[in-house]
């Protein structure tokens, strides 16, 4: 099977992924509809003011939710149809809360989102890579041993409790013993004083980035340890395999210098399965990570979603949902065809 | 990890290590961090087990039993004049007559009769008590009523207490008391068949040494039938009328020592006088007797028991405690249910190929590509917070690993010449699957799955954390939360941040290493190395 035909194959499958997470997030929002016959509308409107209501106000309520009052099985196919062409052409609907479109609020976070994973993301991979790299030199060496205890200790870390460990130490305790001269934001994005005095200062800009960075820190921190000890052992291990292999023999035997082969031959065979895996971490940034950003109050996706959720209202965690699901199918799609096309020993199948 | 992997044997693997497991054990014993993981474990299973023996409060999150926030009592080791949280009568439950003074007053003081009643070591249904006895004989008495009758004072002068002092020698109030009688009525002759008012009160009074009378008790209709056990928390007021004068404000106390008199006593109330135009002292016969078993008075300061107390006041101890149930049993539940879902798809699939093969796999891929963490949020607050729903939602996503792992074991294992002669025999493919390739493959399994129990562990604190779990039952995510959603530290309370994420962590990291040691022992490709 040649390369077009993979993707082409990989493609369909896509698509057909795609479609079988439309219909499950369809039903998944409207299981307590189905169960329990609970709308949305209810939630908004009394029992009283309802019945005070006529028939056209309440059609025109339930509308504008993509639903229908008392809906029979044509109801719900109708339904499903608008659904579904309200996905595909990018309408998600309007939130029950602040009653602006779903998009629009979705975009208003996706930038804190992606700067905060983004960031995190970056520095976790760096360092994974790089002390993988140092270490898997060398295995069962002290330096190996103390460096995987480290990795296996922040994987059965709560991440979240780092970053409130975090918090406390440099936003409270410090700030508190040095008199506020090592300090950091107890949560939020930016501070609305420094913006509104750099709307009037001409380095207004510098100003607002430095505030946004002040902000940034710690939850980047602790997003980027939680990372750092998967990339880490999946990098030594992958070099470690590689490093058993016959062509690695066969460079030193030719006489390179252990650096030489250690970078030139083991860690670029290694790199492959990392590849993939980073692609996926960039597909997988927008999900936001809301225990991170419910500790440190980041106006983010995660939080969003979570917030969303507890408020019921459904249009914005459904349409989340839909965009880190698909998101992350492409991620998977993009990570599949890169290997393949990085390594030419893969055939396709 | 493994600076020992030269040095190993391999006789013990070839002589089928799952028979002999004492093979397994000295393979096992020679990794460190393993037995340090084991060990931990046991900890934590021993501290679910004894929990109600370790942790002697309620640990319910909302069940108050101090003021919010107080810090840990070895804290108070960095702070001498902080007050402690604890009993401050010398003898609550009464076993010492010599702390303990006899007082009848009023005209008819001899009317009054007191017991002590001192327990015996040796007879276990019994119990330390002190009686105070009215013993009516019918008749004009004389009274006299107080001048003044404040709301301190009984409307009689006739009065028979017990006095317990306690000494405070802090120079700071404390910042809440609650004191607890244990006591029992008990009625004979007329005063017994006679229903309405209360023609005897029990009283308690804060005596302060410069006289002061502090009423912080009184009882109501009826009579208690048996011993009830009163807990009256004291109001700020009384606090300060009892405790006020005893601190040094720069100006020198107001009260001349450290002492305060705790007194509780019995006294007739006016209907004894007047009932109804009749006069019940003039024509009653009988006793009554009040006992008392217990007599304590506690005061909490900024320090409370051996963890403090939470947002709510309720014991972080005990919660800590208890919160090592609901860890263990979702983390091992969660994993146990994901296994044998994930080993029962895995079988199916690695076993027959071809068509199912293909479906299960697709619902793997599907499940592997949804966002985790938003659609247990989502699930867990769909179906309700209960124990077993989390559990649900857990292993909704943990048994993908372990279905992988098994078809792609059971898929080399099925073309062996074992498996072969099995089918030639005419072995069915139940009785391949379970007799020859479950076995085959599952020591692949088990570090696969003490890593899955970390998974398990670390998603309930999330959704704890998160409030997505049942806020009744004490959970380490659960505390959190409540440090986070009530400023813990910004409160200064470190300690409700710093010790249910550290359990946590050690708990997860307990499975860690025995996951990592299992994995080194157990997995054929990381052993040869």
């Amino acid at each position: 099977m040649g390369l077009r035909e993979y993707v082409i194959r990989r493609s369909i499958y896509m698509f057909l992924l795609v479609v079988a997470v439309v219909c499950f997030n369809f039903f998944l929002f409207r299981l307590p509809t189905l169960l329990l016959g609970v709308s949305p509308v209810d939630l908004m409107v009394s029992e009283e003011l309802r019945r005070q209501l006529t028939r056209e106000v309440l059609e025109g309520l339930y509308s504008r939710f993509g639903l229908v009052p008392d809906p029979d099985i044509f109801d719900w196919i109708y339904m499903f149809w608008r659904y579904i062409v309200n996905m595909f052409t990018g309408n998600f609907g309007i939130s029950f809360v602040s009653q602006r479109p779903v998009m629009t609020e979705i975009m208003a976070r996706l930038p804190n989102t992606l700067l905060l994973m983004g960031t995190s993301a970056i520095v976790a991979i760096i360092l994974g890579i790089w002390t993988g790299v140092k270490v898997a030199a060398d295995p069962g060496s002290r330096k190996d041993v103390g460096a995987v205890t480290v990795a296996l200790f922040i994987y059965s870390l709560p991440i979240f409790w780092l970053g409130m460990m975090l918090l406390m130490t440099f936003s409270f305790y410090l700030p508190a013993v040095t008199n506020d001269l090592i300090s950091f934001p107890l949560g939020g994005t930016i501070d609305y004083q420094i913006w509104v005095a750099a709307k009037s200062s001409p380095f207004g800009g510098l100003i607002i980035a430095a505030d946004i960075i002040h902000h940034l820190m710690l939850p980047m921190i602790t997003l980027g340890i939680g990372g750092y000890g998967g990339y880490f052992l999946y990098m030594r291990n992958n070099l470690i395999d590689v490093m058993t292999e016959d062509y690695i023999l066969t460079a030193r035997a030719k006489g390179l210098d252990e650096n030489q082969v250690l970078y030139k031959h083991g860690l670029k065979n290694a790199m492959l399965p990392m590849v993939t895996i980073i692609a996926m971490t960039f597909g997988f940034l927008i999900n936001g990570a809301t225990l991170t950003e419910t500790v440190f109050n980041w106006y983010g996706l995660g939080r969003f979603i979570f917030d969303s959720l507890v408020i019921l209202d459904y249009p914005v965690v459904q349409a989340i949902f839909m965009i880190i699901a698909i998101t992350a199918i492409l991620a998977n799609f993009i990570a599949d065809l890169l290997y393949g096309v990085l390594d030419p020993r893969i055939k396709y199948g | 990890m493994s600076e020992d992997t030269s040095s190993r044997t391999s006789r013990w693997k070839d002589s089928g290590w799952y028979i002999s497991l004492s093979g397994f054990m000295k393979e096992y014993r020679k990794h460190r961090v393993g037995i340090l993981g084991l060990a931990v474990l046991f900890l934590f299973i021993g501290m679910a087990i004894g929990a109600p023996l370790i942790a002697e409060h309620d640990p319910d999150p909302a069940a108050k039993v101090a003021p919010a926030f107080l810090a840990p009592q070895w804290v108070s080791v960095f702070d001498p004049e902080g007050v402690v949280s604890q009993e401050y009568l010398p003898d609550p439950y009464l076993n010492d007559p010599e702390q303990h003074e006899f007082v009848a007053q009023g005209m008819n003081a001899d009317e009054f009769t007191y017991v002590h009643y001192v327990d015996d070591p040796g007879d276990e249904d019994d119990f330390s008590h002190i009686n105070i006895t009215w013993s009516h004989t019918p008749g004009p008495m004389f009274w006299r009523v107080p001048p003044d009758p404040t709301q301190n004072l009984p409307d009689s002068l006739d009065m028979g207490y017990v006095i317990q002092t306690l000494e405070w020698e802090d120079e700071a109030l404390p910042s809440d008391a609650n004191m607890t009688i244990d006591v029992a009525v008990t009625r004979t002759g007329d005063f017994n068949t006679e229903e309405g008012a209360l023609m005897f009160k029990v009283y308690a009074w804060l005596v302060d040494s410069s006289g002061h009378w502090e009423k912080i008790f009184q009882s109501f209709t009826p009579y208690p039938d048996g011993y009830i056990d009163r807990r009256e928390d004291l109001s700020y007021y009384d606090i300060i009328a009892g405790w006020g004068g005893m601190i040094d404000e720069g100006e020198g106390q107001e009260d001349p020592d450290d002492t305060l008199q705790v007194v509780v006593g019995i006294a007739p109330t006016y209907v004894f006088r007047n009932y109804f135009g009749t006069s019940p002292q003039s024509n009653y016969t009988g006793t009554v007797t009040v006992s008392l078993r217990r007599v304590s008075m506690f005061a909490y300061g900024e320090y409370f028991g051996i963890l403090g107390t939470t947002d709510k006041g309720a014991d972080a101890w005990a919660q800590l405690i208890y919160g090592s149930r609901i860890s263990l049993t979702i983390g091992v539940l969660a994993t146990g249910l994901a296994t044998i879902v994930g080993v029962i798809v895995g079988l199916t699939a690695g076993y027959f190929g071809g068509k199912t093969d293909e479906i299960l796999m697709r619902i793997v891929d599907f499940l592997l590509v949804i966002p985790g963490l938003p659609l247990m949020m989502v699930m867990a607050a769909f179906l309700g917070p209960s124990v077993e729903n989390i559990i649900i939602v857990i292993s909704i996503f943990a048994w993908t690993p372990a279905s992988r792992l098994i078809r792609s074991q059971v898929m080399a294992e099925k073309n062996k010449a074992y498996v072969e002669s099995a089918r030639a025999i005419g072995a069915s493919d139940t009785y391949i699957i379970f007799r020859h390739i479950l076995p085959n493959v599952t020591p692949i399994l088990f570090a696969n799955i003490t890593l899955g129990v970390v998974g398990a562990i670390l998603s309930e604190s999330g959704l704890a954390f998160l409030g997505l779990t049942d806020p009744g039952l004490p959970s380490w995510g659960r505390m959190l939360a409540d440090a986070q959603g009530t400023g813990g530290f910004s409160n200064g309370a470190w300690w409700v941040v710093v010790f249910p994420g550290l359990m946590i962590t050690l708990l997860s990291l307990a499975f860690t290493f025995i996951g990592h040691t299992l994995d080194q022992v157990l997995n054929p490709r990381l052993r040869e190395r």
